[in-house]
């Protein structure tokens, strides 16, 4: 919202404060200030210009020629395109080397052959007004030369406030409560509103009736007589256009210019086209009508319509009707000004996607003395501005609404506990009453009675005033104290400690980048890897309509994330760490199941294919007391469709199943546009976590040498290194210390169909030194058992 | 043989390198060198020769062994020198190359924060990502149609679930899970229907705090936010400012600010003029919350805080742009070497 310095010294006197000032005292008290932005910042060097003499342009039909009067020098000859521009006038004058607040420069020029030393400004020029049919045309005694800052100041500084920071404060949406908090913070005199109105108790009315008055707390309506749709004066146009709002004629502008004054919109209707009495309640099933702008509206029986005669004319607290509202012909007025429900205003204007400055308002919880108010200060308005008009009738108030100021207690002790600070009675009772909260000492502390216009939303409970206290005396002024407690070790969660230190050991062991994907995954991409079949959560509301399924497995994402990691780099390894949800599965509280994933991916070539990534994942899950082991991976073809279903193994522990370790589908690979032989990888962090870390164990050193022995097993393709490796155990008995396969061997000098595994045996006793004996004994065993596993015992 | 002993000195005088001299040495004084021979043919003398004879070959044997040994230091400091002059050794050049692995910027911030929040006896919590109404919103004091709804821009699943709009769900989850003292931190992911753009994101990464305990105060809240944001700006002289800002679910509710680090606070692009980073929304939990979490709020006191990740991490990596943070470009991701 934008709240202007001009306007808030109509009710508090800041000339003291530079605009940084103001802003710096609202953000620190009150709310958050975004920017300033200058309003009409320069004008008040311009100088009153005396129009000595105005002819016309001897070659330009539309141009006049004048002679100005600037109080000093010759008289300057300017040439002017308005209309309205004539002798005797003072008008603005801009001269040569001066900037327009658009920041054009003004030059001498030569305009269809006259010269022209400056020019005569209009307010759209001026930055004033959208106002260009004609130049500004000022007062006649004021003389030539004299400064517009001396005659008619204009500048001004306009806040822009942070709307979010003021949806609590019903109060703040409108100039007058800002002046309060100024007055408050500064500990200045607020200045009072005018005086109430009188109005007549007979004359024109229309019966007012609220059907539904939780909808409509208060509706207050009165008939104006002798009303004009003139032009605003000055100073209220130039007021509202520093806050963005138009001047369309005095009657629409005092709406606006109320409700930004004390924050209640108001609706003037034309009250020639209201048929009859008017009623507040629900739409029908079926309704409709056209709003101001020209659209028309299905209603709902939610809805909150005010009727004449039967027919909707306004939709409440949002917009008006196209048929009842002002034209510059409107003589009579029936003023509305009432209070509606928040959020039935705020579902209505949700669902028609139409929000209003009065409908931002009304959804804030407006207090309903503020509706009166606002009556009373646009009547008043209305009398100095208009003359001639004035209520025709009595002004009605239906609902007859009463307000009893809520007593809030305040004690002493909660407030010196929730702020960590102690601040004496006297300010806390100085800062409270200039909020003109009533404060009355007790035993406790305080209580407190809340003004209305705090009370409809904002302060319902002590802490709602210790915030008062706090803010305004700054939080800044509360000096820091560190926590203080028990010093207990805080509770770990495994989970979240086995994520971290897996992350940090993937990328320090395994020289993987870490990278962070969106949640949401791509119709295209669920369909590249075949899973777009299976239960996803949608996204009712998504940023892009094929961008609207959460993700059951991170590792696609990881593979996307790959195809752009590659156009950097020949080879490398990814892996995210995050979660997959699973829908078909729901917690107690009716939540998607979650799994917590590490996925890697990896390509490019040795050192980024399966056998590293699967050395590589196994090590680091070492480091965290798993010692994982590789199995056959069985049935997941349906769930995991991206893995190569002949070149993948689980990653198992015991019994249990805790991620896999393989290659990329060559058709998926296909897919997304990969490379053969991506290497992939996936850890369910709950499973491992469930199967168990064991620490490490220490085993005593070996007191004889231990023995190495390379034994190269012949054997056909197929053939597991599990099976010989368990073979190289049996035939080695208790002397086996470990088997290590070092290297498969294909190819040249082997018989087709066969491969060579190449294994060190190391052999070893615990009371002696082996000899050459036991190793010929051993490998005596495996030449005569080879033929168990098909091998064939080479060299 | 006075001829043959100034030969054999010649020759250990010309040796050039130490395996020269150990051939020489071996051919004179090894167990079938000459000298050897000399020594032994000395017993076959007449005895009257012996002693003059013996006395001459051992005085030829020291000679020989001294010219020896000092040729032999000779060459080794020789050889030292030429070591250590090291002719061609070229400080510029540069190592094989090494291949590192990163962790991701906001991981590494996480990382630290909770590190830091752990040694002040925080334990470190996650919630469920797909959050229910309740916990996101009305445990929170967060009714329907209040128009701080607006504000979180939720996404919604089609099931009526949503994708938790803050990490504060966790808060009363954590009340109802443990109870006080609480001091609790959750990082995490978190979403919200935001067009993305330099400074936008609809996925964004929050660090929640929750402190609950007899008299926690806000004097308690500044000290803490102040001590963590030191610690990760690596800022000792780190100006904070505390101002009000509003969140239903704290009362009074706070924006933390610190003074921009990128202009001092003069006013820039960043800081939008005003001099301060707004980074820290933060308050005293609401007496509504504490009794959704089943605590009295009589009893208990406590203050909440919500740190955005990313802007952190923007603001200690001088990272401009948001949009870098998701997806796959190594040239981004390479560059966060610290773990």
């Amino acid at each position: 919202m934008k709240i202007s310095i001009r306007w808030l010294q109509r009710y508090v006197d800041l000339s003291d404060q530079r605009p940084e000032q103001i802003r710096d005292a609202l953000t620190m008290s009150t709310a958050e200030v975004e920017a300033i932005h200058p309003f009409a910042v320069g004008l008040d060097e311009l100088v009153v210009g005396h129009v000595l003499t105005c002819g016309r342009h001897p070659d330009a039909d539309k141009l006049s020629l004048t002679t100005v009067d600037v109080g000093q020098g010759e008289p300057l000859q300017i040439v002017c395109g308005a209309p309205n521009v004539a002798q005797g006038q003072r008008v603005v004058v801009i001269q040569v080397g001066q900037e327009l607040p658009d920041g054009t420069k003004i030059k001498k020029t030569k305009i269809r052959g006259a010269v022209s030393m400056g020019m005569i400004c209009s307010e759209r020029e001026l930055g004033l007004s959208e106002d260009h049919d004609g130049i500004l045309v000022l007062d006649k005694d004021y003389t030539p030369g004299i400064t517009l800052g001396r005659v008619r100041p204009l500048a001004d500084h306009v806040l822009e406030i942070d709307n979010k920071s003021i949806n609590h404060r019903p109060d703040l949406w409108g100039h007058y409560g800002f002046a309060r908090e100024l007055a408050a913070i500064l500990g200045r005199e607020l200045q009072p509103l005018g005086a109430p109105v009188a109005f007549p108790n007979d004359g024109a009315r229309l019966d007012l009736r609220i059907e539904d008055a939780d909808a409509c707390p208060r509706y207050l309506g009165v008939c104006l007589s002798g009303v004009k749709a003139t032009r605003s004066p000055d100073w209220m146009r130039y007021l509202l256009h520093a806050v963005g709002q138009r001047s369309i004629n005095l009657l629409v502008d005092l709406t606006n210019f109320v409700m930004l004054e004390l924050g209640q919109p108001m609706h003037a209707f034309d009250r020639r086209r209201l048929a009859g009495d008017v009623v507040v309640r629900r739409a029908r099933a079926g309704e409709g009508m056209v709003t101001l702008d020209e659209q028309k509206r299905e209603l709902e029986p939610s809805d909150l319509l005010i009727t004449s005669g039967g027919a909707p004319v306004a939709l409440a607290g949002i917009m008006g009707g196209l048929g009842s509202m002002v034209e510059p012909d409107t003589n009579e007025l029936f003023l509305e000004s009432a209070t509606f429900h928040a959020a039935t205003i705020r579902r209505t204007s949700t669902r028609l996607g139409l929000r209003t400055d009065s409908s931002a308002r009304f959804e804030k919880t407006l207090d309903p003395a503020g509706a009166e108010l606002a009556v009373h200060r646009f009547v008043g308005l209305l009398g100095e501005l208009c003359p001639g008009a004035a209520p025709a009738g009595p002004l009605l108030d239906p609902a007859a609404w009463r307000f009893t100021a809520p007593e809030v207690r305040l004690r002493r002790s909660r407030l010196d506990l929730k702020l960590g600070h102690v601040i004496d009675d006297t300010t806390v009772r100085g800062i409270l009453e200039r909020l003109e909260f009533g404060v009355r000492t007790t035993d406790e502390g305080f209580a407190v009675t809340v003004p209305s216009f705090r009370a409809s939303k904002d302060i319902a409970i002590e802490d709602d005033l210790i915030e008062e206290v706090g803010r305004m005396f700054r939080y800044d002024n509360i000096p820091e104290a560190p926590l203080v407690g028990a010093v207990l070790p805080p509770h770990r969660e495994p989970e979240l400690i086995l994520a971290r230190d897996l992350c940090r050991m993937l990328a320090l062991e395994l020289h993987a980048h870490e990278v962070y994907n969106y949640s949401f995954v791509p119709d295209r991409l669920l369909e590249a890897v075949g899973v777009a079949a299976l239960p996803h959560s949608v996204v009712a509301n998504p940023v892009a309509p094929e961008v609207c399924r959460m993700r059951r497995h991170v590792l696609p994402s990881v593979l996307q994330a790959l195809g752009t990691a590659l156009r950097s780099a020949p080879a490398v390894c990814l892996f995210e760490h995050g979660k997959g949800y699973h829908p078909e599965v729901r917690d107690a509280d009716g939540l998607p199941h979650e799994v917590r994933e590490v996925a890697l991916a990896a390509a490019g070539g040795p050192g980024f294919d399966y056998p590293a990534l699967r050395s590589g994942v196994a090590g680091v899950l070492r480091r965290s007391g798993f010692a994982v082991a590789f199995d056959e991976l069985l049935g997941r073809s349906d769930e995991l469709p991206w893995i190569h279903p002949g070149k993948t193994v689980a990653i198992t522990l015991g019994a249990t199943l805790c991620g896999y370790v393989g290659e990329l589908h060559p058709q998926v690979a296909h897919q997304l546009e990969l490379p053969r032989g991506v290497a992939l990888a996936n850890l369910d962090l709950r499973q491992l976590l469930r199967a168990g870390a064991s620490a490490c164990r220490f085993a005593d050193l070996p007191r004889f040498p231990a023995q190495p022995v390379d034994v190269a097993l012949l054997v056909p393709q197929g053939t597991r290194v599990k099976q010989c490796a368990e073979l190289l155990r049996h035939a080695g008995g208790k002397l086996v210390r470990g088997v290590e396969l070092f290297e498969v061997y294909r190819g040249e000098g082997l018989p087709a169909g066969t491969k060579s595994l190449n294994f060190t045996v190391t052999l070893g006793a615990d009371d002696r030194t082996l000899t050459g004996k036991d190793e010929e004994k051993f490998l005596a065993k495996v030449r005569e058992r080879a033929s168990e596993v098909g091998a064939e015992l080479r060299g | 043989m006075d001829n043959r002993r100034q030969e054999w000195l010649d020759a250990i005088a010309a040796a050039g390198d130490e395996a020269e001299l150990r051939r020489i040495d071996h051919g004179l004084l090894g167990k079938q060198g000459v000298v050897q021979e000399l020594v032994r043919g000395v017993s076959s003398l007449p005895a009257a020769e012996r002693p003059a004879a013996g006395k001459a070959a051992n005085q030829l044997k020291l000679e020989l062994q001294a010219a020896l040994d000092a040729r032999r230091a000779h060459l080794q400091a020789e050889s030292l020198t030429r070591e250590l002059a090291a002719p061609d050794f070229d400080p510029t050049e540069p190592g094989p190359a090494l291949t590192q692995g990163t962790l991701h910027p906001i991981t590494a911030v996480q990382n630290e924060l909770v590190e830091l929040f752990t040694s002040l006896g925080f334990t470190w919590q996650d919630g469920p990502e797909i959050e229910s109404e309740h916990y996101n919103f009305e445990a929170l004091n967060i009714p329907a149609d209040h128009p701080a709804r607006d504000v979180q821009d939720t996404f919604w699943l089609q099931d009526g679930t949503l994708l938790r709009t803050h990490t504060s769900p966790v808060q009363v989850r954590t009340m109802r899970r443990f109870r006080p003292p609480l001091r609790v931190i959750v990082p995490g992911r978190c979403f919200r229907q935001e067009t993305v753009d330099a400074s936008h994101e609809h996925t964004f990464f929050q660090m929640e705090g929750l402190v609950v305990d007899r008299a926690v105060s806000t004097a308690n809240l500044i000290h803490t936010m102040k001590t963590c944001l030191r610690v990760i700006l690596r800022r000792e002289d780190l100006e904070v400012r505390l101002r009000p800002g509003f969140f239903p679910f704290v009362e009074p509710g706070f924006e933390l600010d610190v003074r921009c680090l990128l202009c001092g606070g003069a006013g820039c692009k960043v800081c939008k003029q005003s001099g301060w980073i707004e980074i820290l929304p933060c308050g005293m939990v609401h007496p509504n919350v504490l009794r959704a979490g089943g605590i009295d709020p009589e009893e208990y006191t406590g203050f909440a805080f919500g740190m955005g990740l990313q802007r952190v991490t923007m603001l200690r990596y001088g990272i401009p742009d948001i949009r870098y943070f998701m997806g796959g470009d190594l040239r981004f991701l390479r560059q966060f070497v610290e773990v």
